[in-house]
């Protein structure tokens, strides 16, 4: 008796092809299996539009703060020092008078969008020496910290 | 070990969305809109300056591959982080809907707006009656 796998008609085993070049019967299972987790993981992975993702860095003589706020004006982007926390407020309106340039024709004009986050910083900052920087869409806060909260590295003679 | 192979090749085979060899790569957050000319494509890639930004467009799938520009410095220790370090790869499969000479795109702040026109065959066309 022989053993024979069926195996589901389709145009591939339909048309006669050397064995090397079949393809195996799972590979169909396995782009949908990779779709599947596609589509729930590539909802899982980008971040509601309302909440933006910060990184705090720290270095000898600052901390950073690095937010990604993609499409936004200088101007519409507020950083604030209150009480140990560092409140950053994005805002965009919408667009009163309609876009004239080619890539934005198609209606595809920002709507309005108002974002704000509100991180808590460590209390060695000097509140009034923190600086911005926006670039490619990214936000850097630049937090020096207070002189008595670098490090201090003291050489002791040994007798 | 073969025979392994031969049943199951997804332990040896490469996932789809690094198949490219850029490493890690995530998929943006991205909008089309739809117009009677055009599809209106937005793709928020922050932190993705000009160079870093590749915009292929073959016969059935426009490829969109975002490179950070910005690379943590040495010295900087991440105390605490939400992005990933990863390039960004949008892959949107089409059936030859698009005009791929006529693209428009710009990238500004992070955001990429582009503008695909549709292919002449995909436009309504008003056919006159004698």
């Amino acid at each position: 008796m022989r053993l024979v796998r069926y195996t589901y008609p389709s145009y591939r085993s339909l048309a006669t092809l050397p064995a090397g070049l079949a393809r195996s019967p799972w590979s169909g299972l396995e782009s949908e299996i990779d779709r599947l987790f596609e589509s729930a993981l590539g909802d899982f992975t980008t971040v509601p539009s309302t909440r933006f993702p910060v990184d705090l860095y720290e270095d000898k003589n600052n901390t950073y703060v690095r937010a990604e706020l993609p499409g936004f004006n200088r101007d519409d982007i507020n950083v604030e020092v209150v009480d140990g926390y560092l409140n950053l407020t994005a805002a965009r309106k919408a667009p009163t008078v309609p876009a004239t340039d080619s890539a934005q024709a198609e209606g595809q004009a920002a709507p309005a969008l108002s974002l704000s986050r509100s991180i808590g910083i460590p209390e060695d900052v000097q509140a009034d020496k923190v600086s911005a920087a926006y670039e490619n869409g990214v936000l850097t806060v630049t937090l020096p910290k207070r002189e008595e909260a670098k490090p201090k590295k003291v050489t002791v003679a040994v007798k | 070990m073969s025979l392994f192979n031969t049943l199951v090749p997804s332990f040896t085979r490469e996932t789809p969305s690094r198949a490219s060899g850029a490493g890690p790569a995530v998929r943006p957050a991205y909008e089309i809109k739809e117009t009677d000319e055009a599809y209106g494509l937005t793709v928020f890639l922050p932190g993705v300056a000009k160079e870093g930004l590749e915009l292929t467009a073959e016969s059935t799938e426009l490829r969109i591959v975002g490179r950070r520009g910005w690379q943590q410095p040495a010295g900087w220790t991440a105390i605490y982080r939400e992005s990933a370090p990863a390039s960004f790869e949008l892959v949107l499969a089409h059936d030859n809907a698009i005009d791929a000479d006529k693209i428009v795109a710009e990238l500004k702040d992070g955001v990429l707006r582009a503008s695909l026109p549709k292919a002449a065959a995909l436009k309504p066309r008003k056919i006159a009656v004698n």
